[in-house]
C-alpha cells in the first residue's frame, strides 16, 4: 500500500506539471484581452502579471503554485480574483452529489441487469439488453443532454437548469428535497444512460465468464442449488474485474459529469472549468485537473484494496 | 468412516443405464443464424452394474466427457434416457434430481480448476454436508471431515489451506474427499488421473481401489489409458466420433493410448452393438 500511494504522488506530481507546462506554453495567454483594449497602456498589464507573479520564470511559478497548493488555496484565479479553492469546493461538492447519485444508480441498475442476461444468454432478454446498451453506447453524451433539454423544455416536467428554484431555502424540508430531486432529474438521468451500457456489459461478461468456469460447472454437478451457486461462486468470482470498473467509476466522478453539466445547466465543475479555460485561468485549471486526478488515483486505490479484500489470492501473494 | 452396504442387486438389474443418448452442439450466430451441428453423442447405450467399474475409452473429441457431463446433468441432450435406479434423470423434479446427484458424483480431470480458488479446503469438503444436510451439527461435520481426510489419506493440516497451495495430487484427493462426503454410489472419473505424474497416478489409483472395495462403490471410469483401464475395469466401452464401437472385457498386459493411435481393444463384439457389462 505504501508503494502504491507513493507512486500515485508521483503520478499526481507528474499530472500537475505536465498540466502548467501545456497551458503555460500554448499560445495565448489571460492578458490577451487586456493588450487588445486600447485604452490599457502595455505598462499597466505588464504591471498587472507582476502583481500576480506571471511575468517569473516557470519553474518559479511552478513551485509557488505547489506551495499554494500545500496551503490549501490552490493558486488564484485570474478571472474572479480570489483562491482557486474558495471557488473549487462548492462547485466539487455540486460535482459529487450529481455524480455519486448516478453513479450509485448505474452500478444499482446494472448488476442485476447484467447478471440475468448472463443467466439468460441467448434468449430474448439478453438480445433486448444487448440492443438497448448498443443503441445507448452508439449515442453521444452531447446528443443526450440535449435531447433530455428538450424533453425539459417541451413538457416542463423537470427544469432546465440549475440546482434549485427561486426562494426553495425559505420551503419546508420536504419541498426542497422534492425541488432538488426535480432538478437533479435530468443530469442524473444522462450519466446514468451513458454509464449503463459499459458496466452491464461488463457485468454480463464478467459473470458469464464464471458460471462457465469448471468449480462452478462443479458445484452445480454436485447438486449444490442454482442460487447458492450463483451467490456464492459465482458472483464473488466475477467480482474481481467488476471491482476494478468500479474503481475507474470512483476515479471518473468529477470528470465524467463535465459535458453533461454545461449543456443542463448544472452549477457544478463543469461550467467553471470550461469558462476557466475559454479566460486561460490557468490555476483554476490546473486545480480542477488535479483534483480529478486525486480521485482518479484513489479510485484505483480503492479498487486494490477491494480486491485484496475480496480475493485471498491476492492477499496470499501479497504475504 | 462408516461404510454403506449396498442391498444385493440381480445381476441383471444395473445401477445406472444410458439409453440411445444423443448430444449435438450447434454453433449459434446473430448474423449467420444457426450453424453446423456437431454430434458429440450419436444414439449411446451402456449399463453399470452395482459395484462393477465400467471403462469408457477413447480418443479427445470422442464424446467421452460429453458422456459424463450428461449423466450429472451439466449438458441436456437432444434425445435419449439416463436412468439411475430405474428413474429416467431427464424427467425428474428438481428435488429428486438434487438427490440422485448425491449419489452420482464427477471427478474431473483438472483439479485445480474444479475447486473453488476462494475457498478453504475445509470449506470445500464442507458444502456438500450443508446442501445435502448430511450431517446434523457443527461437531458432526468438523468429525465427518476428519474421516473423511483420513480415508483419502490426508492430514486435517490442510483444512485452513486453499486448493492453490496443495499439490496436484493433494488436490484430487481433496476432489474424492468432497465427493465421498455426498456418500454416493457412482464415481464418474472424468481422465482423472491424467492430469497427475506417473508416481501420483499410481498413488491416486490404488486409493481409488481401495475405496471401491471399502465403500463399495460403482465406478464410471473415462480414460484414453488403455493401460489404466486394464487395471481398473470390468468392461471397457470404447468410443469413437460419439459412438460405442466396442465392448470388451479388458486385456491384461495391454499398453498403449488411444489418444496417440497406438492402442487398440482385443476381440469386438460381432455385431459391434453395445452388450451390457455382467
Amino acid at each position: 500500500m505504501a508503494r502504491r500511494t507513493l507512486h500515485g504522488l508521483l503520478l499526481l506530481a507528474g499530472v500537475s506539471l505536465l498540466t502548467f507546462l501545456l497551458l503555460s506554453l500554448a499560445p495565448g495567454n489571460f492578458y490577451d484581452e487586456l493588450r487588445l483594449n486600447p485604452q490599457i497602456s502595455p505598462d499597466t498589464v505588464a504591471a498587472i502579471k507582476a502583481q500576480y507573479g506571471m511575468d517569473r520564470p516557470l519553474p518559479a511559478r511552478y513551485f509557488l503554485w505547489l506551495a499554494s497548493m500545500a496551503r490549501g488555496q490552490f493558486g488564484y484565479s485570474l478571472e474572479y480574483h480570489q483562491s482557486v479553492s474558495s471557488l473549487l469546493w462548492p462547485r466539487a461538492r455540486n460535482t459529487l452529489l450529481l455524480t455519486g447519485l448516478a453513479t450509485l444508480l448505474a452500478w444499482m441498475i446494472a448488476l442485476p441487469w447484467g447478471t440475468l442476461e448472463a443467466l439468460r444468454r441467448g434468449g430474448w432478454i439478453d438480445r433486448a439488453g444487448a440492443a438497448l446498451t448498443a443503441a445507448l453506447l452508439a449515442i453521444p453524451d452531447v446528443l443526450l443532454g440535449l435531447l433530455l433539454l428538450l424533453l425539459a423544455a417541451k413538457t416542463g416536467w423537470f427544469p432546465a437548469g440549475g440546482m434549485s428554484s427561486l426562494n426553495a431555502d425559505q420551503a419546508s424540508l420536504p419541498l426542497r428535497v422534492w425541488d432538488a430531486a426535480r432538478h437533479l432529474f435530468l443530469p442524473v438521468a444522462a450519466l446514468v444512460l451513458g454509464s449503463l451500457p459499459v458496466i452491464v456489459r461488463h457485468t454480463r461478461s464478467a459473470m458469464i465468464l464464471a458460471l462457465d468456469s469448471p468449480f462452478v460447472q462443479a458445484a452445480r454437478a454436485h447438486g449444490i442449488p442454482s442460487a447458492r451457486v450463483l451467490w456464492r461462486y459465482a458472483f464473488p468470482a466475477a467480482l474481481n474485474s467488476l471491482i476494478s470498473l468500479f474503481g475507474f467509476s470512483i476515479g471518473g466522478l468529477l470528470s465524467m459529469s463535465l459535458l453533461i453539466e454545461v449543456i443542463l445547466g448544472w452549477p457544478g465543475l463543469g461550467p467553471l472549468v470550461l469558462e476557466a479555460m475559454l479566460a486561460r485561468d490557468i490555476y483554476v485549471v490546473m486545480a480542477a485537473v488535479v483534483l480529478s486526478s486525486v480521485f482518479l488515483v484513489g479510485g484505483n486505490l480503492l479498487a486494490d484494496l477491494l480486491l485484496y479484500w475480496n480475493d485471498p489470492r491476492i492477499r496470499q501473494v501479497s504475504s | 468412516m462408516s461404510v454403506e452396504v449396498q442391498p444385493a442387486r440381480p445381476a441383471s438389474a444395473p445401477l445406472l443405464a444410458v439409453r440411445e443418448l444423443t448430444l449435438r452442439y450447434r454453433r449459434q450466430s446473430p448474423l449467420r443464424g444457426d450453424g453446423p451441428q456437431v454430434t458429440a453423442l450419436d444414439n449411446v447405450s451402456l449399463e453399470l452394474p452395482a459395484g462393477k467399474t465400467l471403462a469408457v475409452a477413447g480418443p479427445s473429441g470422442c464424446g467421452k466427457s460429453s458422456l459424463a457431463r450428461c449423466i450429472v446433468l451439466l449438458e441436456k441432450p437432444d434425445s435419449g434416457q439416463i436412468l439411475y435406479g430405474g428413474d429416467d434423470l431427464l424427467t425428474l423434479a428438481s428435488r429428486e434430481r438434487r438427490r440422485v446427484l448425491r449419489e452420482v458424483q464427477l471427478i474431473f480431470q483438472d483439479s485445480a480448476a474444479a475447486l473453488n480458488p476462494a475457498f478453504r479446503i475445509e470449506e470445500v469438503l464442507e458444502e456438500p454436508l450443508l446442501i445435502h444436510k448430511s450431517a446434523a451439527s457443527a461437531k458432526e461435520r468438523r468429525e465427518f471431515l476428519h474421516e473423511l481426510l483420513r480415508s483419502v489419506e490426508l492430514t486435517d493440516k490442510l483444512l485452513a489451506r486453499r486448493p492453490l497451495e496443495l499439490s496436484g495430487g493433494q488436490r484430487q484427493r481433496v476432489a474424492i474427499a468432497r465427493a465421498l462426503a455426498c456418500r454416493p454410489k457412482i464415481l464418474i472419473l472424468d481422465e482423472a488421473l491424467s492430469a497427475l505424474d506417473l508416481s501420483t497416478q499410481g498413488q491416486i489409483a490404488n486409493l481409488l481401489l481401495d475405496l471401491r472395495e471399502t465403500q463399495n462403490l460403482s465406478y464410471l471410469f473415462i480414460t484414453h489409458d488403455l493401460a489404466m483401464a486394464a487395471l481398473f475395469a470390468d468392461h471397457v466401452a470404447e468410443m469413437a466420433a460419439g459412438r460405442i464401437i466396442r465392448v470388451g472385457p479388458p486385456q491384461k498386459g495391454v499398453t498403449g493410448n488411444l489418444q496417440s493411435g497406438s492402442g487398440a481393444l482385443p476381440s469386438p463384439s460381432p455385431s459391434g452393438q453395445t452388450v451390457p457389462v455382467r
